[in-house]
This record gives structure tokens, sequence and C-alpha cells, in this order.
């Protein structure tokens, strides 16, 4: 095994007992489950949180912004495909050449995203008003992996590179804004079935309802 | 609220449940926000004031900087890296601007939120917050103060609601020509317990009346309360967890004496949400009763052919405000249309509607907070204008409280409308029985 990937094997252990430290702490006092009769189904509103609820028609927040949500998506794509490469490296065979380019390309398009969102934080007075200096080192971290990993999945000389930016990212994760990837999860189970059991999302079906 | 300086001790007790009342939910809530900020065109007071405190975003990042603080490495060890910030009482004072001035609790951002947090329970959570520091608005304390006192926000004796309902029962019987038509109070073995606003018995009696008809109507086996009869709950508004547990106990026990199978809340967003769902939690038990809004039992009974409605009986045409509480949080999103389409001659719905409709801005307690009371009128404006987009002559609206917010936009905003509660016109629609003596 190569330094890099030591180091990266490392961040990733790191990383990963970070985020099952904050998943599984005692820290917080439990919710108790709800006691009044449900209405409708909170397991069809977590449902609805994880599939219908990411289209942007399901969110004025996607569909009144719908740059910022495709640069969103865009970003997360890149962000995917990279820690996808990152633990490719870890294994001991060559990605074919078709999937490193394609690689590039989704990487690529992460990044110009990420990029259009760090100038959309700086430039925005509204956004840049409710930020604070953990938002810029996310993404530039983030941004830094995105670009290593263009430059590893055109050039493989320069996976190293990649996996000391990877590994950085790793380490800083669970600390910073980014443990929004473990707390997305936790956020969206416990409104859907807030709303899920309230029978407000998604929306009832049945004969009485002009929508169903 | 308490004016100037926020004293040593009531700061230790806001840290304290800071850091010890922070429950998993709230804090994945606070962990998940990425200050993305495409909330902002969510919130009807942002959309009126456009002033970026108003958005959900920096009134969600007012307690997670608080959060990061007592709850993250980097909150302790980097704080200005993670933007967090230490309780002081300037932070407190920016908080109840935040949680108590610029936010209903309407919890339209959370369904927009494209991280998928709740910031409606973060801001409940932050006046949690603010109770223990002694910074609840005084109109909102007041009302607490006297439920836990009297029994009901208004401290209504018990005399005067008796007196006051046996004034509005002879009344309906020389309107509706019928001697038999009752409103009754106290009665042991009733199916039902019809529980009231205080602000019925006060100033809209003739909600009251509406429901007696439309019980009579259904032949429903009914009663209600001259003590504890209350559904608001303004600890719920406040945050303090305490006085909403002791509040909506009061009632629900008085439902127990009564040995009812059913208890139906007038129309009143909160007090639906409170009873029906927060209060079983709040209690730590199962109510041996169902707890259902008037609006759907007024729904089941058209439903069931028990009432009979002429939509010709009521000509204007009339657009429906869907309160926060009873829709967004409460899921009786049908009942009301269906109860319109049949006891009006024409139905406009509003724009946005439903669970995505706006807040009439006077949700959350602030209709009691007169300290906030220009905000109120201004973040009512969306809601203003949503209703002069229909054309409508008639606001039809579940909820006490969210028809006195309407009707102050109605005068400020010069809409030229009448507010109605759902009953009352259901009531004017009403085909009523033949009484025995004609």
């Amino acid at each position: 095994m190569t330094l890099g990937s030591l180091v990266l094997v490392a961040a990733l252990l790191v990383a990963l007992a970070g985020f099952l430290a904050q998943r599984f702490s005692r820290r917080f006092p439990r919710v108790p489950a709800p006691i009044a009769p449900a209405r409708g189904s909170a397991a069809a509103g977590v449902l609805y949180a994880f599939t219908k609820a990411f289209f942007p028609t399901a969110k004025e927040s996607a569909s009144l912004h719908l740059a910022s949500y495709l640069a969103g998506i865009g970003y997360h794509l890149g962000i995917f495909t990279a820690l996808a490469g990152l633990l490719a490296s870890l294994l001991p065979v060559r990605v074919p050449t078709a999937a490193n380019a394609a690689g590039a390309v989704l990487t690529a398009i992460g990044l110009v995203c990420g990029l259009g969102l760090l100038a959309k934080r700086t430039l925005d007075a509204r956004l840049r008003g409710i930020s604070v200096p953990d938002d810029f080192v996310a993404n530039l971290l983030v941004d830094a992996a995105l670009a290593t990993g263009i430059a590893a999945y055109l050039d493989h000389a320069l996976v190293p590179l990649f996996q000391v930016t990877g590994a950085v990212l790793l380490l800083y994760a669970p600390l910073g804004k980014l443990r929004h990837m473990l707390f997305l999860v936790t956020s969206r189970r416990w409104s859907g079935a807030y709303f899920g059991r309230r029978g407000v999302r998604p929306t009832p079906q049945g004969p009485g309802n002009p929508r169903g | 609220m308490a004016e100037g300086h926020v004293k040593p001790a009531a700061l230790e007790q806001a840290l304290k449940v800071l850091r010890e009342r922070v429950d998993e939910r709230t804090a994945a809530f606070l962990n998940a926000c990425v200050r993305c900020g495409l909330c902002a065109d969510t919130c009807h007071v942002y959309l009126a004031d456009q002033e970026p405190a108003s958005t959900p975003a920096a009134k969600v990042e007012r307690v997670a900087s608080l959060f990061r603080r007592y709850h993250t490495l980097l909150g302790r060890l980097a704080p200005g890296l993670v933007g967090a910030e230490t309780l002081t009482e300037e932070a407190l004072q920016a908080l109840a601007a935040a949680a108590f001035g610029r936010c209903t609790l309407c919890g339209r951002c959370a369904l927009n939120c494209s991280v998928g947090l709740d910031p409606a329970a973060i801001i409940r959570f932050a006046r949690t917050v603010l109770v223990a520091a002694g910074m609840v608005p005084n109109g909102i304390q007041a009302n607490i103060e006297a439920a836990r006192a009297s029994g009901n926000t208004m401290s209504i004796s018990q005399e005067d609601v008796r007196e006051t309902i046996a004034w509005l029962e002879e009344d309906l019987r020389q309107t509706i020509g019928d001697p038999e038509v009752s409103l009754p109070v106290d009665r042991e073995g009733a199916r039902v317990l019809y529980a009231l606003n205080p602000r019925e018995l006060k100033f809209f009696p003739l909600s009251i009346s509406a429901a007696g008809m439309i019980f009579h109507a259904a032949g429903e086996s009914w009663t209600l309360t001259s003590t504890d009869f209350d559904i608001t709950n303004y600890g719920f508004f406040a945050g303090d967890i305490e006085a909403q547990r002791e509040i909506a106990d009061r009632l629900i026990r008085r439902a127990e004496e009564l040995g009812v199978q059913e208890l139906v809340v007038a129309e009143c967003g909160h007090g639906y949400r409170t009873l029906r769902w927060e209060a079983p939690d709040w209690l730590g038990r199962p109510l041996p009763f169902a707890v259902r809004s008037f609006v759907e039992v007024m729904a089941e009974y058209l439903g069931a052919g028990r009432l009979r409605l002429d939509p010709s009986k009521n000509p204007d045409p009339v657009t429906l405000h869907d309160p926060c509480n009873l829709v967004r949080h409460g899921g009786v999103i049908e009942e009301q249309r269906y109860l319109l389409r049949h006891a009006v001659t024409t139905f406009v719905e509003m724009t946005p509607n439903r669970e995505d409709n706006y807040c009439c801005g006077g949700g959350g307690g602030l209709l009691a907070a007169s300290e906030h009371t220009a905000k109120r009128i201004e973040s009512g404006k969306v809601k203003a204008e949503q209703i002069r987009a229909t054309g409508a002559k008639v606001v039809a609206s579940p909820c006490h409280n969210c028809i006195d917010q309407l009707m102050d936009l109605n005068r400020h905003y010069t809409l030229g409308v009448e507010v109605r509660t759902l009953g009352e016109i259901v009531a004017d629609a009403l085909i009523l029985p033949v009484p025995p003596s004609s």
C-alpha cells in the first residue's frame, strides 16, 4: 500500500468514527415515539422525503431557484464521483480509460458548480450575511479535492495528490458544515415522519381529494 | 418582554436549557443547515419586509450559532471558524427578536427546506430558551398566567359562561323558531364535548350559536363546559413546556370528568394542533377519547347526510384561508373545502393554497405580543395580496386567531371583505329540520 493510500485509509477511518460518534451520541435526549393516533403514514412521509421531495417541483427552494438547485445537483454529482474515484484508488486495479474520462467530466461539472456556488455566496449580500468562514473553507476543501480528482482521473501519477486532498477533506467533514452529509439524512427522516404521520406529505390520496 | 438587562441568574437558566434540553431531533436539524438561504422566499415575513434577518436561514442561524458553541468540537476550539456564539445578554436579545418578532412558527419553510430540516421546530426550541431567561413577550405571558389561574386566557368566570350560554340559547330559539334547540352545558354522558376559544364567549358568540345549530341539525349528543373550556394554549406559543402541559391537562381532565367519547375543538388552529397532536406526548399517555376539529365533524355530518345545505344562502364569492396549525401541522386539508363547495355558491381558492398557503401573519402568539404589532401587520401583506387577488367578498377561516389577524388586515389594507368562521357559513346555509311545534 502506498503512503497516499495509508493516509487516505487513516482519514477515512477517523471520519467514519467521527460520524458514528455523532450518529449514536447519547448527548441529546431521545424523542419518544409520538402517542397521538396517526392521520397518515410516517413511513410514507419518510419515503416521500427521500424520493419525490428531491424533485425540483416539490419545493419552492428548488422551483424558485432552479439555477442554484441544478448547481447543487451538479456539485453533489461531482462529489460522489470523486468519492468513488477516491475509494477506487485504494483498490489494486486500474480503472478503464473510458471510466476515467467519464469520472473526469462529472467531477469537472461538480467543480464548476461548486465554484459557482462559492461565487454566489461571496457576491450575494443576503447569502453573505448568513455565511460563516466554515462555509467558504468547506467549499474550498471540496473544490480542491475535486480539482485534484480531475487531475488524477486524467493522469494516474497524480493519484497520491488526490488521496491527500481527499484525506484532508474527510478529516474536516465531521467537524464543520460538511457533517450535513449525515444530518441531511436524519433531518429528512424526522421531518418526513412528522408530515407523513399528520397526513400532510405526501399529498393524501382518496376520492374526496381532488389532488388524489 | 423583560426590558433592560437580563439578570445573571436568568442567563444561567437559559444556558442550562441550551446545554441540556436540545433533543436529538432539534440537534439533527441544527447540524443539518447548510445556510443555502433558498428558504428565504418561502417565508411571509421576509417576503413582506425583505430584511435578511427575516429569512428562515438567518433565524435558524441565531440558534445554530449558540448550539455550535456548546455542542460541537470546533465551536469550542475555533468558534470564529464555524460562527459559534457565546450566550450573552446581547445574544439573547437577538434571539428574542428573531424567535418572537420575526417568526410565527407557521412551518412553511419546513415544507420547502432544501435539506429537509424544520426551522419552526428550531424556533420553538429558541423560545424555550427564552422562557428560561424570562424573555417571553408580556402579552403571551399574561395569557399563560390567566389560563393557569382561572382556567382560561380571558379569566371568564363560570357564572359568566353560564349566563352567556343561556342568553345565546334563548336568542337561538327565537331566531330559528324552535323551542327544542339547546346549548347544553356540563351535561355528563354526552357523546361530544365542544370546547371553545374564549374569544368566542367574549367577542364572537354567534360562532357558538352556529355550532349549536349544526349540532342540533345533526342530532348530536353534545355539551359545552362552564369550566376549563379553553382550547387555546399560550404555553405552546411561548415554548413553555410546563405551562403547555398544565393548560392542556385541564381541558383533558374536564373531558374525562364529563365522560365524553369525543373532544371536538372549536375553530382554532393551534388549539386543534395542541390537543389532537401534541398533548398526548406532553402528558405521556393516550387520551381516552378522540380529538377532532369542528371542521372534520361538520364534514362528516354533511357526508353522512346529517346536514342539508343550501348554497344559495351564501351567494357572495368566498375564499378560504388555511390556518397553519390546522392544515400544515394538523393535516385537516380537504374537509373545509368539501364544506365550502356545498355551503356557498362560489368558492375561490387562494394561490397558493392548502399546506402551501401563507401564514396570515398572526400566528405563533404574535396577536398577543403588542410589541410586534407593526411587524405582524406588515408581514400580513402577503396574505392581504392573496385575498385581494381572489376577488372574494368573504374570507372563511377555521381559526379564531387567524380571524382576528384577517380582520386587522382587512382594515389596514382596505380589502373590503367579510371574515367568517366555517361554522357561521355552514349554519347560514343550513336547511333546518322543521320544529315539532310547527
